[in-house]
């Protein structure tokens, strides 16, 4: 394979994930009803893509800021919608797309012993960012704490509906999650991303993405959520160092009387 | 011997329970919540043979609650009801009360409010004997004070949301004053309603504090949800004394009898010393208020749970006015409302807060912190009392005769209801509130605040202090005073 191909197939590999904007395994809580959740996902991509690539811009230096506003249909019904954007020396602010994630869960009252959710998500996103503009994503949502620590999985399953990999099929692109309660205040973990290309015939390892993230939760209040990482991604297939930030704020828009 | 069938029933009783006393392990030390270490109370004495018919018989057995069609919960109950049966005694008069454990667990009966014995009051952690599984015990004893208490279980449930007081285990006991004091009384009324409070089928689930908390899925008054039992039926003109008790495991309750006003006259059946007509009740876990209400608004009401979510999960009965027809009508509160001072006598001037008997200034104080550990976001918290957790709390020694004021600081973020076992105690101060004269057995103690009680220390034997809240105590929310 020329080294223009690899560079491709890393590059298209890569933004196919959609990763590098909103970089987060997903519980299976959802928002509650009449409550919006304003999300802040701040990523820097401290080494990667270097090259532009058939039209896509490098990856290196990226800033990316990500809007993400979930809110809370019925106990166990959400719909998220995100804005991505991207900041970079030579191109400035620049909006990259925006998608759409309706999500439901299986209700307390079904009493199942562990929480589990299914998301799906739709989008699309400029070609100078990604070479699949229209994107979609069924990702269940497995959880569970166990004492002081918690584990969540993420099997997402992934298809372009425009681009060049509009012809490869079902991709594979799981997260998972495990971390440990240190204090009230204070949750310490791992996160896991990969997308190993089609289900059905997984790529090599060369082209597959990997990252694992060391994170701090920080449970300052019921209604913040922060969480901080710093990513590694040891494959050529993937950007190599990045920081991430999730400033979240539960806003309850419902009236609430004392008898409520 | 001929062995008879009664005969038969009572020795496989006290052998099992002999077995089950005996095994000494771990599990049923943890049911009874003993710790290591300590000596396990002596096992209930059976009821004696050729013994005299009681007074009064409990039967504890398996039994589905039947909240609603729907709603069915396998349970444990008292003669097969839920509540259990009215028991009425007269103070001063003793009473012999046979009971017999057809459950499949060691149980206990605890006769909350009453000045009894440690051998009866029915609490393990004061030594009370236990009754196996198939067994059955007589106790006696003479019931003191007057009013309206009422007697539940007192054993281990942990995570296990079936039993313990999260069973049907509950039932209503007054006893009544002699002939002369009951005239004396200046609350006259009609008739007597009796009303329990009670959550059912409960889940440990995250709460927003990051521990978790029981959660319900129905909740009833007399074991039925709004719309499937029998309604109060009243006439206009009556005065009506409700006797309502909250037993629920865990949960505060707020009812209101729609078009009527509750005229409240005592609190854990203690008169009050300024009797006030209040919109609503409001009971912690394990409190009761006695309250007369004039039927002065024919019709077809609701007496319900004020908070919405609640409300709709079943807390109401319908009040029914002879003659009176249509469906039930509820008036939703729009607020929460309820305030401990409105019922006592003002505090003394100069900031003292001492009634009779006692000696201004001559209460001992004990220092009481409540808290909890953290145990995992969804988890529930381990509960303190002075930073150590039951049974590792420290067993302060009371000097009978002597007046003890319990201070109490609440650092946490849930309110408690505090229960003081075999003594009455006078609220003194809830949150930052002076007051005297309001006597009772359980106080519900505001989060982030410090509340002050003071009591006599009159009943000699252990004596159980603690968050009537099953699943705080059962995480260690208890200590026990010993007297010297």
């Amino acid at each position: 394979m020329s080294g223009l191909a690899i560079l491709l197939a890393v590059f298209t590999s890569s933004a196919r994930a959609q990763g590098n904007y909103e970089i987060q395994v997903y519980g299976a809580d959802t928002v509650e009803p009449k409550s919006l959740m304003v999300e802040l996902h701040s990523n820097f991509t401290a080494e990667g893509q270097k090259n532009t690539i058939d039209r896509v811009y490098p990856t290196n230096h990226q800033e990316h800021e990500t809007l993400e506003l979930t809110e809370g249909l019925t106990s166990w019904s959400e719909v998220g919608f995100y804005v991505f954007t991207s900041e970079q020396a030579g191109h400035g602010v620049q909006w990259v797309g925006d998608h759409i994630r309706p999500r439901v869960r299986v209700p307390d009252s079904w009493h199942w012993p562990v929480g589990v959710s299914l998301s799906t998500e739709v989008g699309y996103q400029r070609a100078v960012y990604s070479p699949d503009t229209w994107t979609w994503e069924i990702r269940p949502i497995v959880d569970k704490t166990v004492g002081r620590w918690y584990f969540a999985v993420n099997p997402a399953l992934e298809r372009t509906w425009h681009g060049p990999d509009v012809n490869q099929g079902i991709g594979f692109a799981p997260g998972a999650t495990f971390t440990y309660d240190v204090t009230k205040q204070v949750n310490l973990g791992l996160e896991y991303y990969a997308d190993y290309c089609r289900i059905t015939s997984p790529c090599g390892l060369h082209d597959q993405q990997q990252q694992i993230f060391a994170v701090t939760n920080l449970n300052v209040s019921p209604k913040w959520e922060i969480n901080i990482g710093v990513g590694v991604g040891p494959t050529a297939a993937t950007d190599h160092l990045i920081v991430k930030g999730i400033l979240g704020r539960h806003f309850d828009w419902g009236h609430h009387s004392a008898v409520d | 011997m001929i062995l008879t069938r009664r005969r038969f029933t009572r020795l496989a009783g006290m052998t099992s329970a002999a077995m089950a006393l005996g095994r000494g392990d771990g599990g049923l030390r943890a049911q009874m919540r003993m710790p290591a270490g300590q000596p396990m109370p002596p096992p209930a004495p059976p009821i004696p043979a050729n013994a005299a018919p009681a007074d009064f018989t409990l039967d504890i057995a398996p039994y589905v609650l039947e909240a609603s069609p729907k709603h069915r919960y396998p349970t444990v109950a008292y003669n097969g009801q839920v509540p259990g049966p009215l028991l009425r005694m007269k103070q001063g008069r003793e009473v012999t009360v046979d009971i017999h454990n057809r459950s499949a667990d060691t149980e206990i009966v605890h006769w909350h409010g009453l000045f009894l014995p440690v051998a009866t009051d029915g609490a393990m952690e004061e030594g009370s004997p236990a009754i196996a599984p198939g067994g059955s015990t007589r106790i006696a004893f003479t019931p003191d004070p007057a009013g309206f208490r009422w007697f539940h279980t007192h054993t281990f449930a942990g995570n296990d949301m079936r039993k313990g007081q999260y069973t049907g285990q509950h039932g209503f006991l007054m006893i009544e004053r002699d002939s002369e004091a009951a005239i004396a009384s200046p609350a006259r009324y009609d008739r007597e309603v009796f009303l329990a409070l009670h959550d059912w089928g409960g889940r440990e689930m995250p709460s927003a504090d990051g521990s978790a908390m029981p959660d319900y899925e129905v909740a009833t008054i007399n074991g039925k949800m709004l719309g499937f039992g029998e309604p109060v039926k009243v006439k206009q003109g009556e005065r009506v004394m409700m006797h309502v008790l909250n037993s629920s495991p865990t949960e505060v309750h707020w009812v209101a009898l729609s078009g009527h006003t509750f005229h409240v006259v005592a609190l854990d059946g203690n008169e009050v010393p300024q009797p006030a007509a209040v919109p609503m009740l409001r009971l912690g876990p394990a409190e009761r208020v006695s309250a007369i209400v004039e039927m002065n608004a024919p019709g077809v009401w609701v007496l319900g749970e004020v908070r919405k979510h609640v409300y709709s999960m079943g807390m109401g009965i319908v009040v029914e006015y002879a003659n009176a027809t249509g469906a039930p009508k509820w008036i939703q509160p729009e607020d929460l409302v309820w305030d401990y001072a409105q019922f006592a006598a003002p505090a003394p001037a100069g900031g003292g807060t001492c009634a009779e008997p006692c000696v201004e200034g001559a209460a001992i104080e004990i220092p009481l912190v409540f808290d909890s550990k953290f145990q995992g976001h969804g988890n529930p918290e381990i509960w303190r009392i002075n930073g150590k957790s039951y049974p590792d709390t420290d067993s302060p020694v009371l000097q009978a005769g002597k007046r003890y004021r319990l201070v109490m600081k609440n650092l946490s973020t849930d309110d408690h209801p505090i229960h003081l076992h075999r003594h009455t105690f006078e609220v003194t101060n809830v949150g930052g509130a002076s007051m005297r004269g309001l006597h009772k057995d359980v106080l519900l103690v505001p989060a982030g605040r410090t509340s002050t009680v003071e009591f006599t220390a009159n009943h000699p034997g252990n004596t159980l202090f603690h968050c009537h809240q099953q699943d705080h105590m059962d995480r260690g929310f208890m200590m026990v005073f010993r007297y010297a």
